[in-house]
């Protein structure tokens, strides 16, 4: 009896269907793929498009096509999403792997657009702040170890 | 009067990460001493020395203090606090050997503290009366009994800066200087500083977070736009409102920064550098952007002309904690308010630290910047510990020094409540715009970020305030002025 040789797929393959399953996963599961393999830790990290998913899935309605190319030139999605938007949702209480849109804060509703308009402002002072950094040669006025970031605060465990 | 302890040389020690004091301590100290019932939760002392809080020359002293009727008088009507405690009795030779029980130490430390603070009100008391060697030896007293209260604590640290601010208004001469003599850092101007204070607590940041809000409200439908900001600083405000103005439906204005601040002690130009970063930022989103500075060393001598306003465009008046220091004169005040009105700016966001400092008794603004900056250290303290506090403190210290050292035209924190500003601008032709729940929803989300409970923003009658515990701290407010009526012959200030 003859056997078809079945084909075996590999994921690894199929770039295009890795991306669209990655899409859909939330952060701290997209950096558990990132571990996987290479190619999917190189996906992981300079695919700011799914970052940009991550970031703006509970939003009701694709943000501005001027979004885009701001966040491109502060940083991109994925910073944006580790150094604000994640942050920001764990602080006000929202569960970002759930479906909502919306946020649950102090008994009052917030659309989820709210909290990532927060996001990109804290976001916007990050990334000037970075610049200060960067002109710091000529020896500017915060000391150039940069530690002394305005967004520390999010860094650090709330005390429940 | 050096306290040793009998069997070793071991200073006082305190275990800072476990010493957990209640927030609102401080803060009740300062309202109702009586209350001793909070005591912080787990402290760990290593004392091992003689205990005797007083000399026997300080308490007879004290004693003559509280039995002397002005004292009494001043506790009991002007500031209802009840009299001073008397001092507890000298522990008798046979019980110094043995360690003191966690809970006595604590006490020690509020009687310590409650003590201080009554000693630094009949000090300031002293001073306005005029009766300076009485006031020389509380210090004294003040600075031994300082010795009881840990420095890693609030009040520690407040006590600590009005001590050391009465001390330099005693034993230095009248100064000149706006920092009241504290720290050599003539050379700073305080960039460093506010940058620090800015990061550690959340007042800076409601502040801008705040005032954008209302300047992009006011700023929409137009396509020039202009923003004069009294204090630049490092410009931390302005990117926000650049990336706001990036996003808005129908594309982003041109905007124009005119910053004005204080000019460079050395070759380099601070507020061209933050103009440029500032342009770099604006230049990457995609907003026409165009930066002026104007250099100043007070606000008074900033020229309408200097601003360069063009006709056509929307104008913004930005004004974070800077106004107070023009009240040293009734004329400043009053001619910095009129040149704003005929600008006809669209909005005019000022923010200011919510305390009355210009009063002209001592005392009385004596204890209420007491007051005051017990809440904002006792926040303070709430506060994450990195980025590290100790600038911002500096910041805070040097604020202290100015209000209490400094007189005349140097006295430049004459902090006012909003409800004086706000009668003052109205005066001036101003009315107010109501923030909007926007705004107060914005702060209450921002505030939220920050790990420390104990944070409140409130509206009231369309002024946003931020505060501890219930005690507003900051208050902000938007202004607009009343319609002028159209003038036939144009101002020299306007471009044509």
């Amino acid at each position: 009896m003859k056997q078809e040789k079945r084909q075996r797929f590999f994921i690894n393959d199929n770039i295009d269907i890795l991306r669209e399953i990655l899409k859909r996963l939330d952060g701290a599961s997209l950096g558990v793929a990132a571990c996987v393999c290479r190619l999917w830790c190189s996906l992981a990290r300079n695919d700011d498009s799914l970052w940009e998913h991550l970031c703006f899935r509970h939003v009701s309605g694709p943000p501005a096509a001027s979004v885009k190319s701001v966040v491109l030139a502060l940083g991109g999605y994925k910073r944006l999403y580790m150094v604000c938007v994640r942050p920001v949702l764990s602080r006000l209480g929202a569960e970002s792997e759930s479906d909502r849109r919306r946020v649950r804060w102090r008994r009052e509703e917030v659309p989820v657009a709210v909290v990532v308009q927060l996001s990109l402002s804290l976001f916007c002072i990050d990334s000037y702040e970075r610049l200060h950094g960067n002109n710091n040669a000529a020896g500017g006025i915060i000391p150039s170890d940069a530690s002394a970031s305005s967004l520390m605060f999010l860094c650090n465990p709330i005390n429940v | 009067m050096i306290l040793q302890s009998s069997k070793s040389k071991e200073m006082i020690t305190v275990n800072q990460n476990e010493m957990v004091v209640d927030e609102g301590l401080l803060h009740d100290i300062m309202l109702n001493s009586p209350s001793l019932h909070h005591l912080p939760q787990t402290t760990h002392y290593n004392y091992n020395y003689n205990y005797n809080p007083f000399d026997d020359t300080t308490v007879s002293w004290i004693n003559d203090d509280v039995s002397s009727p002005s004292q009494s008088q001043l506790t009991s009507t002007a500031l209802h606090l009840p009299p001073p405690p008397p001092p507890p009795p000298l522990i008798d030779h046979q019980q110094t050997e043995l360690l003191l029980p966690t809970e006595q130490q604590q006490q020690v430390e509020e009687d310590s503290a409650i003590r201080l603070v009554h000693m630094l009100i009949s000090c300031a008391d002293s001073l306005q009366r005029g009766h300076v060697a009485h006031a020389a030896s509380l210090i004294d007293a003040m600075q031994s009994l300082q010795r009881h209260v840990t420095t890693a604590s609030a009040i520690g640290k407040v006590a600590a800066h009005f001590i050391g601010a009465l001390t330099r208004r005693i034993f230095a001469p009248p100064l000149t200087d706006r920092h009241g003599g504290v720290g050599a850092v003539a050379n700073d101007d305080g960039g460093v500083l506010y940058h620090h204070f800015y990061e550690a607590c959340p007042y800076l940041k409601f502040a801008h977070f705040t005032a954008n809000q209302a300047i992009l409200e006011a700023f929409s439908g137009h396509s020039s736009v202009h923003v004069v900001d009294f204090h630049l600083a490092h410009g931390l405000q302005w990117p926000p409102l650049i990336q706001a103005l990036a996003l808005r439906p129908g594309g982003p204005p041109s905007l124009r920064i005119t910053g004005i601040g204080p000019p460079s002690p050395d070759r380099r130009d601070a507020l061209r550098e933050t103009g440029i970063r500032l342009a770099e930022l604006a230049r990457s989103v995609n907003v026409r952007f165009a930066f002026r500075g104007v250099a100043a060393s007070r606000l008074e001598d900033v020229e309408p002309w200097m601003l360069q306003v063009r006709q056509e465009e929307a104008v913004a008046i930005n004004s974070v904690m800077q106004l107070h220091r023009l009240l040293g004169s009734d004329s400043g005040i009053d001619s910095v308010l009129g040149w704003i009105r005929r600008l006809n700016p669209k909005i005019v966001t000022v923010v200011e630290q919510e305390a009355n400092h210009n009063q002209t008794g001592f005392l009385e603004r004596f204890t209420e910047a007491l007051h005051y900056y017990s809440a904002v250290f006792d926040s303070l303290e709430a506060c994450p510990n990195e980025p590290d506090k100790s600038l911002a403190e500096m910041y805070l210290e040097r604020e202290i020094g100015n209000v209490v050292c400094c007189e005349g035209p140097a006295r430049v924190e004459r902090h006012e409540p909003l409800a004086q500003w706000k009668a003052r601008l109205e005066k001036s032709g101003f009315k107010c715009v109501g923030l909007g729940s926007n705004a107060l929803r914005q702060a209450s989300m921002l505030l939220s970020l920050f790990s420390a409970e104990g944070y409140c923003v409130e509206e009231k009658e369309g002024c946003l305030t931020l505060g501890w515990h219930g005690r507003p701290l900051i208050a902000a407010s938007a202004w607009q002025p009343f319609p002028l009526t159209p003038d036939p012959h144009p101002h020299p200030h306007w471009l044509p």
